[in-house]
């Protein structure tokens, strides 16, 4: 007894190395990666310095109100929440209405799902190309909606632009949102439907006092996604449009990789990373708070 | 009458499913036309692709352009860019399932110091957007030389807290008597890890494995970033460029390259599409 309570001890200790050694590899190269390049990120947005001259000048928090004075901030800004107020919603009552056409089929059900999610797999360089030329002046759509009288300057009118570019980002996470409400609706006890029916409670109210309240989850986890990737829109409008017409589609990142990688601006770039960032943590936080609901069933 | 009744609700169940089918057989329309529409573009002729849906002829011309056209300095960047991506998008797939598999047993099974911080690290690594990394990343890799190499590429990518996380909650389920008798057996750790943790948690591997590589096949703006020579360039970015630069009048060439870009993605899709979807409802639940 006594003999083998020591070597469970022994073994304990052993095997807190093997822990620390399987470990080691995540922490060296977390340091390395995500720590370091953190810390320097926060430095130089102090700094005024152009990557190729040694100089680094300390010049304290210019740059963050240089990124507040800067009319291309603002107006990335402004795109930026166009793009959200088109995207969210529109996505969002897309990806539920699917996510509620495939909850009430067995049949071909697993078929429908991956024919929605076909569209998550593009790259962002293919199906900008596609959508580019599809919407472009000339293209099919217009093509097709000039037998109905009209056209429409998808990509080339600074009013609709960027709702166009948030239709395609639409067109590509529809399936992989509607999984989501979908693996979210198939968590609510059928017995809830199968009482209310009893109790004669209509579908509609059944939707707005059962369906939506439980999946609240659901709506939490895409809410997020859709914010922060508004916050991070870069590949279609550097494809499609390159942040014209008349900066119509300019985007936080599209404005970052200018700065450092054109203008060459380090430090300034550095500084309009973390303000963006900061602004997207506040979306994240407010929503949280607004939609989150503690559930239970 | 009770009859009458349970027939017409048995008849209203039946339309409905109908219109069930219609409208999400309709809204897939809308979801593959894209698609359809790229592959019959990239075989038209000029003159069809804007305005013809269905081609009246087809023609190769397009892809023999694309693999022929040299750009400066090279002959065929278009071939060597597949082969540049496929590399990439390897290397960083089997480092983030290998180092993910060691991290996450470790996490979940060992106990030694500093494992709930870890884990708690892990989660408040996930929150943070990578453009706030972007920048100083690419100093690192001017630092250390990287610009324009495979490592510059892909080292940002060899270790995800996401793969980690998942690893950790499937590993959790693990019956420890299993672990107990392959250690009474002698089996070393890692031989734990790849010969009972992985085979028992196929699934998570394989939706690790499938989105990282997905991942890094479309990548763009860092590839954008750190390489600056066509020869070394992955298809994402050369054909980014391409469409913007040279290309930007041929529409022909540029939904050949976009479906060059698209196919093996989609082939992958259609192989493991089961995983796919799995990997979905999982973050979905995740809550």
């Amino acid at each position: 007894m006594k003999k083998s309570k020591t070597f469970k001890i022994q073994e304990r200790r052993i095997y807190r190395y093997v822990g620390c050694g399987l470990v080691a590899p995540y922490i060296i190269y977390t340091i390395i990666f995500w720590v370091y390049p953190f810390i320097w990120g926060l430095i130089i947005s102090f700094k005024k310095w152009n990557i190729i001259s040694p100089e680094k000048e300390f010049i304290g928090i210019s740059n963050f109100l240089k990124v507040i004075h800067d009319p291309l901030f603002w107006i990335s800004f402004k795109n930026t929440l166009f793009f959200m107020i088109v995207y969210v919603p529109m996505v969002i009552i897309c990806s539920l209405v699917v996510a509620l056409l495939l909850r009430r089929i067995k049949f071909l059900q697993a078929f429908f799902a991956s024919g929605y999610l076909m569209s998550y797999v593009s790259a962002g360089v293919a199906y900008s190309i596609v959508f580019n030329l599809l919407f472009s002046g000339d293209g099919l759509i217009n093509v097709w909606l000039s037998n109905l009288g009209i056209t429409i300057p998808w990509f080339s009118s600074p009013k609709i632009a960027m709702a166009s570019i948030a239709i395609i980002v639409v067109w590509k996470y529809l399936g992989y949102y509607s999984l989501i409400f979908l693996a979210g609706l198939q968590s609510i006890p059928t017995s809830l439907y199968e009482s209310a029916e009893i109790d004669g409670v209509s579908n509609w109210t059944q939707f707005w006092r059962i369906t939506v309240p439980l999946l609240n989850p659901a709506f939490m986890i895409i809410l997020i996604f859709a914010v922060m990737l508004s916050f991070n829109i870069f590949t279609e409008p550097y494809m499609i449009t390159g942040g014209g017409p008349l900066d119509s589609t300019q985007t936080f990142v599209m404005q970052i990789y200018h700065q450092t990688f054109t203008a060459l601006h380090a430090g300034y770039g550095s500084s309009f990373a973390i303000v963006v960032a900061i602004i997207s943590f506040s979306f994240v936080f407010v929503i949280r708070k607004m939609v989150e609901r503690d559930i239970s069933y | 009458m009770i009859i009458q009744n349970m027939f017409n609700k048995k008849q209203s169940e039946l339309s409905g499913l109908v219109i069930t089918y219609a409208f999400l057989g309709f809204g897939l329309i809308f979801m593959v036309f894209p698609y359809v529409w790229m592959l019959l573009a990239s075989f038209k002729i000029p003159a069809e692709i804007y305005n013809r849906f269905l081609p009246t002829q087809f023609t190769l011309e397009h892809y023999r352009m694309l693999f022929s056209l040299g750009a400066t300095g090279s002959t065929n960047p278009f071939v060597r860019s597949i082969f540049n991506s496929l590399v990439v998008s390897s290397i960083a797939t089997i480092s983030v399932v290998f180092f993910g598999a060691i991290t996450g047993y470790a996490l979940a099974r060992i106990v030694f110091p500093g494992r709930t911080l870890l884990n708690n690290f892990i989660l408040f690594q996930m929150l943070f957007p990578t453009v706030l990394f972007l920048i100083p990343r690419f100093l690192l890799m001017l630092e250390l030389g990287w610009i324009n190499t495979f490592q510059g590429m892909f080292s940002p990518f060899m270790i995800s807290a996401w793969a980690i996380f998942l690893f950790t909650q499937f590993f959790k389920t693990v019956p420890q008597e299993l672990i107990d008798a392959a250690r009474l057996d002698g089996c070393s750790e890692l031989k734990i890890v790849f010969k009972i943790m992985l085979p028992l948690s196929k699934s998570v591997t394989i939706i690790v494995a499938i989105f990282t590589f997905m991942g890094m096949w479309d990548e763009f703006l860092w590839y954008l970033i750190v390489t600056k020579d066509y020869n070394l360039m992955p298809l994402s970015v050369l054909l980014g460029l391409f469409t913007r630069g040279e290309y930007s009048s041929y529409p022909g060439i540029q939904t050949a390259g976009a479906t060059l870009l698209t196919l093996p993605i989609l082939v992958l899709f259609f192989v493991f599409r089961k995983f796919f979807t799995e990997g979905i409802s999982m973050t979905g639940l995740k809550g």
